[in-house]
């Protein structure tokens, strides 16, 4: 991308009506996602993988589409769904939600791609990841779930397909003990403090001590964004799966002035200078025990189709990580958490 | 040029394990694991199948404020992946293998110079034990797979062949926000419609890419499909899409599903 770009862009009449084409197809977009629709594009996609009139996709590997067929899960195609969000450093006094971006972000994602899903006349979204892209630019996070729509044989197209956030071979042993996933919960939450140390310059010069302030907000961040998941798993009438697959955290110095309410509040009571914000968000899997009939009716309806097998549960030996487990690198929007510093 | 295999390489085949030769000595990345289960699958490793393509990347122009396709590059990307698999399978079929099961494809940066990528593909050549020539593509051609030995075993005890690699790219810029449009968002928490529409597109474009791949090759459905997104060292806001999977077709008469061997299914309780 140059200085003088202008001068020397393509100007066939081929380019100049795919620039148009594609312009006319991000209106379609926007005005889409703004009326909660999926884009005609991709519906036009969807349906046409729906129908057969084109392959089916899927996001599923040989091993994972084996199993799931004997669950009578014929995939249909990849559906995907991004909520790109502002997201600023400072977001401290939003905590609630659905002000928090990560909250909102998320479920937005989500109930896109069930719309997705229900326009592909699927049943069930299995194997859908979390992904994010970076562009290089600051203040801002892209929320992209990426998964496999399936219909169940025997059973007409739902009106609300369920959303499975796990691999594949997971959501099986979920199934085998009787447990249906039915999507996520989500808890963020942010808070910051003033530079706690401005008044204090005589601790942590030279001694060991904890710095209580930064322990009390990083575990309030952690407490309340918890709490908030469970809230909104209870109001949803669902169980949590106990594994919570998403815990992250993060904190960070903020030279200058704030720019969310607590610190705007902070300066009305006269307070100038640097603040710590603490953010935490913890994503679960909710699961659904009482659907057991459901899925047994499920089953019933594709027995003697599709073969169903005998599972043996085992203990791998193998040295170093089992290659029975496909877990690692399922969920990657908070990869850098890890890593020294996080994200 | 694709067809035209230099001498060197030429020799190394005449060396290696054929349906034909089969005491020849093969080579192949496989695991242990990967071996045995391909042979279960009724297949014999032949040798390894590479394809290289150091490509100059052209110079592309574009605007500063617009969601757009970088089409120079999106063709770039294509191109280079293909030269770099026609050579691999070109390789495949000089040691006459039936497919090619385990394809990695990748780019490397060359760190002198900016404009310079490289595509490497690279496999294992496999030929059917009984000389079955059912698997392969539907122009004769050896069939190519980025599944493991583990996976291209699982999906034919699953009633699947693999046909074919098939990709979609799309390189894209996200257009930059103007300062006036940034200013209006500051410290506010709101969707980034501009973001999020070109997330949209680009990657819709990439799969519509490699669904139409997928129908070329009379593929019944696509499997293990990952989309990837990489910069490979681009301005910021330009990132590729790029949608990767085998194109799979039922067995139908291609092999007796009692030919192979019942799985004992298991499941790690392992963390």
């Amino acid at each position: 991308m140059g200085f003088l770009s202008w001068l020397t862009r393509d100007s066939d009449p081929a380019s100049i009506a795919a620039r148009e084409e594609s312009a006319k197809r991000q209106e379609e977009i926007v005005q889409a996602l703004r009326a909660d629709r999926v884009p005609p594009s991709v519906v036009r996609r969807l349906q046409d993988a729906a129908s057969a009139k084109r392959p089916w996709i899927a996001t599923l590997t040989p091993a994972e589409l084996m199993i799931a067929r004997s669950y009578g899960f014929r995939p249909i195609a990849t559906v995907s769904a991004t909520c790109w969000m502002s997201v600023p450093e400072d977001t401290s006094g939003w905590m609630a939600s659905p002000a928090n971006p990560h909250f909102h972000g998320w479920t937005t994602a989500l109930s896109r791609l069930r719309a997705e899903a229900k326009a592909a006349g699927a049943n069930a979204v299995i194997d859908v990841k979390m992904r994010s892209v970076s562009i290089g630019a600051r203040d801002n996070m892209d929320f992209t779930l990426v998964g496999t729509a399936v219909k169940v044989e025997g059973l007409p197209p739902s009106d609300e397909p369920i959303i499975a956030t796990l691999p594949a071979l997971e959501l099986i042993k979920l199934l085998q003990a009787d447990i249906v996933p039915t999507g996520i919960v989500i808890g963020a939450h942010d808070v910051s403090i003033p530079d706690p140390r401005k008044n204090k310059l005589k601790i942590l010069w030279r001694e060991n001590v904890e710095y209580v302030e930064l322990s009390d907000l990083m575990t309030t961040a952690r407490k309340m964004a918890n709490t908030q998941m469970r809230t909104n798993a209870f109001e949803k009438g669902r169980v949590v799966l106990a594994l919570a697959h998403v815990q992250f955290s993060r904190i960070l110095k903020l030279e200058g002035e704030g720019l969310g309410p607590s610190a705007y509040a902070d300066r009305a009571r006269g307070h100038v200078g640097a603040r710590y914000a603490a953010r935490h968000v913890a994503i679960a899997t909710t699961i659904d025990q009482g659907s057991k009939k459901s899925r047994e009716d499920a089953m019933k309806a594709h027995s003697g189709t599709v073969p169903s097998h005998g599972f043996t549960m085992v203990v791998d030996m193998h040295a170093g990580k089992t290659p029975l487990a496909n877990t690692t690198s399922h969920h990657q929007s908070y990869r850098m958490n890890d890593e020294e510093g996080g994200a | 040029m694709t067809m035209d295999l230099p001498a060197h390489a030429q020799e190394r085949l005449k060396g290696l394990r054929t349906s034909a030769h089969s005491t020849g000595v093969f080579t192949s990345d496989f695991s242990v694991n990967e071996f045995l289960l391909v042979r279960k699958a009724g297949f014999e490793p032949i040798g390894l199948c590479v394809g290289t393509c150091v490509y100059h990347v052209g110079i592309q122009y574009g605007s500063w404020k617009k969601n757009e396709e970088l089409t120079v590059l999106s063709k770039a990307m294509y191109h280079a992946r293909e030269l770099a698999m026609s050579r691999m399978r070109a390789e495949a079929s000089a040691m006459n293998a039936d497919g090619i099961v385990g394809v990695k494809l990748t780019i490397k940066r060359l760190e002198w110079d900016e404009h310079l990528l490289e595509f490497i593909a690279i496999g294992t050549g496999v030929v059917h034990g009984e000389g079955h020539s059912g698997f392969r593509a539907h122009d004769g051609g050896p069939f190519t797979s980025d599944l493991s030995g583990q996976d291209f075993w699982s999906l034919l005890h699953s009633g699947y062949r693999p046909v074919e690699m098939v990709m979609g790219s799309c390189v894209y810029h996200v257009a930059h926000r103007g300062m006036f449009a940034a200013m209006g968002t500051t410290g506010q928490n709101v969707e980034l419609e501009n973001y999020t529409s070109a997330m949209y597109e680009a990657r819709e474009i990439a799969i519509e890419r490699m669904s139409q791949e997928a129908s070329a090759s009379k593929a019944e459905g696509v499997v293990g499909v990952e989309i990837h997104e990489g910069s490979h060292g681009w301005q910021t806001h330009v990132i590729e899409f790029f949608a990767i999977g085998t194109a799979v077709l039922p067995l139908d008469q291609e092999i007796a599903p009692d030919k192979i061997a019942d799985p004992i299914m298991v499941l790690s309780v392992n963390d």
